[in-house]
């Protein structure tokens, strides 16, 4: 197994999981009605738990253990799509990323059940309920306010259109894209969107809203190679406040 | 702008001054409630779990989930209802079964599939009973009342119409499935009651 390769993918898998989960956490309190807060807030622990576990396999494959790699590094080592960092804005945007970017969780997830890298296929079952749920989640809002008001309408369009460069910055591809495929580790990132594209535009076409053309759209890339945009390293900053003060900490 | 220890609430910008008083709020400002019941195995009877706020059924069904099928609480199936839309029964105390005050008697009429509930104590949650046919909510207490046997009192019954519960698909069980290892969302080793004994001496 090219371990490189693996590494590279579970760091950004990882990453994606931890940045947003701590963002879409930014809405406990301030979710938009009492039981909506706790299912938000509850689906982006899930999404901290996940990266948890994703660290977990790294640190058997010889990487630093979890807490450390989630609090120790700088904004340009992580691996993360620029899309999971972005701030949340009003509801309308979490709700447009959260649906663009649990579609490909839940399919990057179900192609990773069929990983031969064993542990990170068991993972994969294992949290194959939870990612069901999130995009089950995610699809039944979208249909509902994407054919709601007037009001409701405009805004998630608004931030569909924002939102689609980076959600195909999503699946830039790995410098070690084709050791991945051909050892049977992942099927690959255009593997990913073609299928996670059929889903968005099954679920966009039950709506009033306009899918934006991808084909004409600029993906933002650079997140996967540590580029990243000014909002990431505040975030990280905010993120390992306590470990800073303390890095014994502990619940 | 208003200082808070929370750096969200610091993002949010807010004014230090109000405008007083506040726009006064809709008087309806509020979606329908819906009731969810939940069923912790396959074959076990579904059993009332609490109320979730929303604008359709669908959606108080994604609220149902996470509000009361997670944390230690086995589900296997989940189900929602609007809460209009279910008749209650009288209450009794809880000496005397509630059935023995209904009057008349069942017509046999089975043009309509009813679910039956049954509360068999102030505070205790309803736990379905089965399914009766009938031509109407009334006549489904009565036709309820024929079917099922009672060794104990029963203090309140809740019946719904089969049509309007809104069930979880078999092949959606594995939503519950999640990861065993949750430690990381519990505060369990956090230990605070000292410092709150304290806090409550020194308050007298």
């Amino acid at each position: 197994m090219n371990q490189n390769a693996i590494k590279d993918l579970l760091y950004k898998m990882a990453d994606d999981q931890l940045i947003l989960g701590h963002k879409n956490s930014e809405w406990t309190g301030f979710g938009p009605l009492l039981e909506e807060d706790i299912a938000f807030s509850s689906m982006a622990q899930d999404k901290v738990g996940q990266s948890w576990q994703l660290y977990k396999i790294l640190n058997e494959l010889g990487e630093s253990d979890p807490d450390t790699v989630a609090f120790m590094r700088n904004a340009e080592q992580f691996h993360n799509s620029q899309f999971v960092e972005l701030p949340n804005g009003e509801y309308d945007f979490s709700l447009i990323r959260h649906f663009l970017f649990d579609t490909a969780e839940l399919i990057r997830f179900q192609m990773l059940a069929e990983s031969s890298f064993e542990t990170l296929a068991n993972l994969a079952k294992k949290i194959k309920g939870e990612t069901k749920y999130h995009s089950m989640h995610a699809n039944i809002w979208i249909k509902q306010l994407g054919s709601a008001t007037e009001e409701s309408i405009s805004r998630l369009q608004d931030s569909l259109d924002k939102s689609m460069p980076y959600a195909l910055g999503m699946f830039e591809v790995s410098e070690f894209e084709q050791d991945l495929i051909n050892e049977g580790l992942f099927a690959g990132e255009e593997a990913l969107k073609a299928q996670w594209k059929t889903k968005v535009t099954e679920v966009i076409s039950e709506t009033s809203l306009i899918l934006p053309d991808m084909e004409s759209i600029t993906p933002v890339y650079g997140g996967r190679y540590g580029k990243h945009t000014e909002h990431l390293q505040p975030l990280l900053t905010e993120m390992s406040e306590v470990f800073n003060v303390d890095p014994t900490a502990d619940w | 702008m208003l200082k808070s220890l929370d750096p969200r609430v610091n993002r949010l910008s807010i004014p230090d001054d109000f405008e007083a008083p506040m726009a006064a709020k809709e008087q309806l400002d509020q979606f329908e409630t819906y009731q969810s019941f939940i069923q912790t195995k396959e074959g076990k009877p579904f059993e009332h779990a609490g109320t979730v706020h929303a604008p359709n059924e669908e959606m108080a069904f994604l609220f149902a989930k996470e509000q009361f099928s997670r944390r230690g609480t086995f589900c296997h199936a989940l189900c929602v209802v609007k809460t209009e839309l279910i008749l209650v029964s009288e209450f009794t105390d809880n000496g005397q079964d509630v059935y023995d005050t209904f009057k008349g008697s069942y017509s046999g009429d089975t043009s309509a599939s009813f679910e039956v509930f049954h509360s068999v104590k102030r505070g205790k949650h309803h736990k379905h009973i089965g399914t009766v046919e009938a031509k109407d909510f009334e006549d489904a207490l009565l036709a309820s009342k024929e079917t099922y046997p009672r060794d104990k009192p029963v203090f309140n019954v809740w019946i719904a119409k089969s049509e309007d519960i809104l069930m979880s698909d078999e092949e959606d069980a594995d939503i519950w499935n999640t990861l065993k290892e949750k430690k990381y969302r519990d505060a369990i080793d956090y230990k605070a009651a000292d410092r709150i004994k304290a806090f409550k001496a020194e308050q007298g």
